[in-house]
């Protein structure tokens, strides 16, 4: 038998394989967002919920158009990114991503 | 009598909110007006400096006394200095005779104490401290970049919700840890600013227009740390906010930009000077990145330990206090 046996850990919050359920990101990365009622109610466009493109860079190429997790350059920071952080695609909601 | 090391929880206790996010931003709030002065503090700061400027009007009656730095803008912790600036009509005040001619004016009159005339530096300063009220002062002569850079950072106050939050925040983090001194490598006031406001200017949620940063400081200080303790890419890439908000810059597309010895080094581009790099002084890069990382680990660990513990157990407890290691005398 291998002595290596694969430990099989998974989040049960978040089915992520990279972390347990103690230690899920989702435990502290939790916004309250704005309330979408009054958000409808505003006609105003400003106060809309839109992504502008042009605020979008990447914190590991310094290129505009894309969130640095999601950088298809090799990565500059030699700290390891496992579990994705603010700055993704991923961090948007449905409709925006 | 309740005893704490934490003192701005003193009945602030948010132990029972269900998200330990939420728990952060109401400490942060907490602490943010604890260390906020109160309105002795600020009568005193503000005569302080009266006695200064009507003294100076009254030396060189072409010149006037302005304040700049972090009193100006509001961004101060408990006990730091005041840094002002000397401005005269004919510009001639910052020749050595001068600042040893006011140095001494000062003293006869009584307005300072522990005078220290620094001629030779790059910007020629006195220090000295205010005999009444205890503060200590930086006088600079004839330069009005800090004035410029005070009213700009007033500017992004106003259009950035949490910025003054998150930035003292980061300031006491650093200052905790020595690290906030540009003359021991560390991060200077408007460096840290800077970082923050590019940080909640480019922030996925709050671009998107989803959140109000007011309601999440939490997360976004833990954030924070995340982006500039282990994912900024420091050998490649720039800080700028030439269009008025911040964006990124491949360092190699910034003409002018004087490259350290190594490239692993922060570069923020000054905004009322695009060849200056604000953060050229912060050789210590690799101490206070560690320590951003060091406070991602610290505030995440801490929020998965209170959200295993039962509501008795977390009474009275802190999430952020072993982060900023505030060690100031009870306000
Ligand atoms: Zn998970
Ligand atoms: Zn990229």
């Amino acid at each position: 038998q291998c002595p290596h046996k694969w430990k099989k850990v998974y989040c049960t919050l978040c089915n992520s394989k990279r972390h347990a359920r103690d230690r899920c990101p989702n435990i502290w990365r939790v916004y309250l967002l704005r309330d979408d009622s009054s958000q409808q109610q505003d006609d105003n466009n400003e106060k809309k919920q839109k992504l502008p493109i042009e605020r979008i860079y990447c914190y590991n190429c310094g290129v505009n158009g894309h969130f640095g997790d999601d950088c298809p350059e090799r990565r500059s920071s030699r700290v390891p990114n496992e579990d994705g952080s603010a700055f993704s695609g991923e961090n948007l909601k449905e409709d925006m991503k | 009598l309740l005893t704490t090391d934490y003192p701005w929880i003193i009945n602030h206790d948010h132990s029972k909110q269900k998200e330990i996010a939420d728990w952060l931003t109401m400490e942060i709030r907490d602490f943010v007006s604890y260390i906020s002065p109160s309105k002795e503090e600020i009568k005193e700061r503000n005569d302080t400096i009266g006695r200064i400027r009507d003294a100076v009007n009254h030396f060189w009656n072409d010149a006037n006394l302005h304040v700049f730095g972090s009193y100006a803008t509001d961004l101060y912790l408990p006990g730091s200095d005041i840094d002002c600036v000397i401005i005269s009509e004919k510009g001639d005040k910052d020749s050595r005779s001068s600042l040893y001619a006011l140095a001494n004016f000062l003293k006869k009159r009584g307005l300072a104490t522990d005078i220290e005339v620094i001629a030779k530096a790059r910007v020629p300063i006195i220090k000295f401290i205010d005999p009444r009220s205890k503060i200590h002062i930086d006088v600079s002569f004839e330069r009005i970049n800090g004035l410029e850079a005070a009213k700009l950072i007033r500017e992004w106050l106003n259009d950035t919700p949490g910025l003054r939050e998150i930035t003292l925040i980061v300031k006491q983090f650093l200052h905790a840890r020595r690290l906030n001194n540009v003359h021991t490598g560390g991060l200077g006031g408007f460096s840290i600013i800077c970082l923050v406001f590019s940080f909640l200017q480019m922030h996925p949620r709050i671009i998107s227009n989803e959140i109000d940063p007011m309601e999440n400081l939490g997360v976004l200080l833990v954030e924070f740390f995340e982006l500039y303790g282990k994912n900024f890419g420091y050998d490649d890439i720039a800080i700028t906010t030439a269009n008025g908000y911040p964006i990124y810059l491949p360092k190699s597309d910034w003409k002018g930009l004087q490259q350290l010895r190594s490239s692993f080094s922060l570069a923020i581009q000054d905004p009322g000077d695009a060849t200056n790099n604000i953060s050229r002084g912060s050789f210590n890069l690799r101490d206070i990145k560690k320590a951003f990382a060091g406070a991602f680990d610290l505030l995440t660990n801490r929020c998965f330990e209170l959200d295993t513990a039962s509501f008795k157990e977390r009474i009275g407890k802190s999430v952020l206090g072993n982060v900023i290691k505030y060690r100031g005398k009870q306000r």
